[in-house]
């Protein structure tokens, strides 16, 4: 099925669901106001569904909005997912943030996400992009006097790539048939880029990485396992971090951030594609999510039953590094 | 005075000219992002960009600023005292800064420089040694707005100087007497580059489609925009972070905290975000803006009503268009203002 | 935790876990000294430090 296809049924489905009244909000994308963006839109009527729309730019982790959601009368709500959105509802439910009853699961094989920047770059920085089609494995990128192809496969999202789970772990309604479960990328290639550094290298890396970084928060935003009702970087009593563009103050609030997801991470990459700055954030998180499938041999999000590592203890856990 | 003419196989000469007293800073690419940085000589300017993705507001307001100093030292001839910060030592020229920014920053002075009372030092003293030399837009971006909120492409406010594309050369036209002293030894342009520079500025206002409205908004009152239903479905998607606040040139809201380690201090102020419910929590607990449609509706009544209504009609928004590129979930400013002007 | 700030080139031990019960005060005496020596070998850290006097 091609995008355009799933778009349809998306809105079939969403359409019969909130018609219904079986879900109180259909969760999905729409068109966006700009080139290569597709965003959050919240359904409720079966009107509004047919606004409901499904490209390779539709970036965001829908599962973010789950959290402390007013589910309405239907006391429940319906969520386009593909597998990593799903994997997150997973983690979502497993901590008790939302039951399983409570969310209706529209699953759908994930094509791939697009990066826009990687779009922009490929064209040229400069260039002001007016229009993008999808054409079979290329893009049609537009502009003011230029008009290019770009083959998906150069301009994918970071952890599109490397994806283990395109399908969704956990589904009501199925579009389409499930695809392969990966795009062929080998995580363990990419993950942690700075494990083959020396110390002093990774701090330089680290460092710089963050150079740009405006404590805008969207990647904290934009997480769905981030749903402290304070997060640690808004506690003042007492201050655990500072708020100062200081190198240690960015960094402290970076390196705690990924500590709190670790067990929880998923690899979605959300925090990524959220940062206004193009920050490669999957540099330092990629290596919490690798420490834990090596260490304990888990993926989070991958089943609903399975223990969290992080939570549960179990008696031949790793300890070798407590005295 | 009259126009000028700077032709830019000249412009090494003309930077080495403003290198004499001042650091200039031009927009340059670096790794792929357009950002403010130090020019070097005349050959690295950039003519052919939209804009910046951060505005240039921290020349005049840093992220992070240290305001004073202090020590916690009777027995120091210099403790119990608070030292503030000194100004900026040297003066320093921004050129070709967008009108759009350009003009953010007489917003700002507005707001930071009212009266006797409120009179920002740190502010004022950067403003007074910076030198604007602006480029004109002759092709704005499908995401700029700039002509509806009372500027355009070619908007001279807040600038020294404007410097308009003419191909081979630029049109450099002063604006105050401090852009007058900048391009006094240039030569004058012809009729011409005069003529060709105000074609130049209609096309571009005209290239300008997707506005806003905003008449309605000025004859509504307050509590009338602030209790509109519209408000329940533009707060869904946001995700309450900063993005917007802090790309926007004209957004200012700042957090002052003091930092102490031993016996020393120093008070530092930081941008701050209302999207952040930290922003208006009180010390006994009590948030008035409890929740995300309360913090998103505030953001877009404090720039289209709350500002022009006590700035003298003035908007807190110059249709740069970089938070409809940058916000992560995509919410226009665009579609939110003409909504509200319906 | 000691992985991941390994990962950023903080040096490992600057960072200890110990299980102790408040009735093995040897044990307390003993870890605690284990950790200030290994860390005090190490010198001063390098990274992670905000010294205000310092910053702009």
């Amino acid at each position: 099925m091609d995008n355009q296809e799933v778009a349809q049924k998306i809105r079939e489905v969403a359409k019969k669901l909130l018609s219904e009244g079986k879900v109180s909000c259909v969760i999905g994308f729409e068109k966006g106001t700009v080139p290569m963006r597709e965003r959050p839109f919240f359904a409720y009527t079966p009107e509004e569904a047919d606004r409901l729309t499904w490209t390779s730019f539709c970036c965001n982790n829908l599962a973010n909005f789950l959290v402390r959601r007013d589910l309405g009368e239907a006391g429940k709500v319906a969520v386009v997912a593909q597998g990593c959105v799903s994997r997150s509802i997973v983690g979502l439910i497993k901590e008790n943030q939302i039951t399983r009853e409570q969310v209706f699961v529209i699953g759908v094989p994930s094509p791939g996400m697009l990066d826009r920047n990687k779009v922009q770059a490929m064209v040229g920085a400069a260039k002001v992009i007016t229009e993008v089609t999808e054409d079979g494995a290329d893009l049609i990128v537009k502009g003011k006097d230029f008009e290019e192809r770009v083959p998906r496969k150069k301009v994918m999202r970071d952890n599109c790539y490397t994806c283990v789970q395109r399908n969704p772990v956990i589904v009501d309604e199925l579009i389409g048939k499930e695809s392969e479960p990966t795009h062929g990328g080998n995580i363990d290639k990419v993950a942690a880029p700075w494990e083959k550094l020396g110390a002093a290298e990774r701090w330089a890396e680290f460092a710089e990485n963050y150079q740009s970084c405006i404590r805008c928060y969207a990647c904290r935003d934009a997480c769905p396992l981030c749903y402290c009702h304070v997060c640690f970087v808004d506690e003042a009593q007492p201050q655990w971090c500072g708020k100062t563009q200081d190198e240690t103050d960015v960094l402290t609030y970076h390196v705690l951030r990924a500590f709190h997801c670790a067990g929880r991470c998923t690899d979605c990459g959300a925090c990524e594609s959220a940062c206004p700055m193009g920050i490669k954030v999957r540099k330092l998180t990629s290596k919490i999510e690798k420490d834990i499938r090596e260490m304990y041999g888990y993926q989070p999000g991958m089943d609903l039953e399975a223990q969290p590592p992080m939570s549960v203890y179990k008696p031949d856990d790793p300890q070798e590094f407590i005295k | 005075m009259a126009d000028k003419i700077l032709a830019k196989d000249k412009l090494a000469d003309f930077v080495g000219g403003l290198k004499k007293d001042l650091d200039v800073f031009a927009p340059k690419l670096a790794d792929d992002k357009l950002v403010w940085a130090p020019l070097e000589d005349g050959g690295e300017v950039l003519w052919d960009f939209s804009n910046t993705e951060m505005s240039p507001k921290d020349f005049f307001f840093p992220q992070t600023e240290c305001m004073m100093h202090f020590k916690n030292d009777p027995k120091d001839e210099k403790g119990m005292i608070m030292e503030a910060e000194p100004g900026l030592s040297k003066e320093r020229a921004l050129l070709n800064i967008r009108p759009c920014d350009a003009k953010a920053f007489g917003v700002l002075d507005m707001i930071f420089c009212q009266d006797e009372m409120t009179n920002d030092v740190y502010w004022r003293d950067k403003r007074e040694k910076t030198l604007l030399i602006g480029l004109a837009c002759n092709d704005p971006c499908p995401t700029c707005f700039c002509t509806s909120v009372g500027c355009g492409p070619h908007n001279e406010a807040g600038l020294d100087v404007l410097l308009v594309d003419l191909g081979d050369k630029l049109l450099a036209r002063a604006v105050s007497d401090k852009g007058k002293g900048a391009i006094a030894s240039l030569p004058d342009a012809a009729k011409a580059d005069a003529n060709k520079a105000a074609e130049l500025k209609k096309a571009a206002e005209a290239s300008i489609t997707g506005g806003v409205a905003t008449g309605n908004i000025d004859g509504r009152e307050v509590l009338e925009l602030f209790n509109l239903p519209m408000w329940d479905r533009v707060h869904e998607s946001c995700l309450n972070c900063g993005t917007c606040t802090f790309c926007c040139p004209t957004c200012h809201c700042f957090d002052i905290q003091d930092e102490t380690q031993g016996d020393f201090g120093r008070r530092v102020r930081n941008w701050d975000y209302c999207m952040s419910w930290l922003f208006t929590i009180h010390g006994t607990g009590h948030n008035p803006r409890t929740g995300k449609k309360e913090r998103v509706r505030q953001r877009f009544m404090h720039k289209f009503k709350y500002i022009p209504v006590k700035r003298g009609g003035e908007i807190g928004c110059v249709g740069c268009g970089r938070c409809v590129q940058l916000c992560p979930v995509n919410i226009d400013v665009r579609e939110v203002v003409n909504a509200m002007n319906q | 935790m000691k992985k991941l700030l390994e990962y950023v080139g903080i040096e490992p031990d600057r960072l200890h876990f110990s299980w102790i019960s408040s009735a093995e005060a040897e044990k307390f005496q003993k870890t605690a000294t284990s950790v200030a020596e290994a860390v005090r070998a190490l010198g001063p850290a390098q990274h992670m430090i905000k010294d205000i006097r310092k910053v702009a």
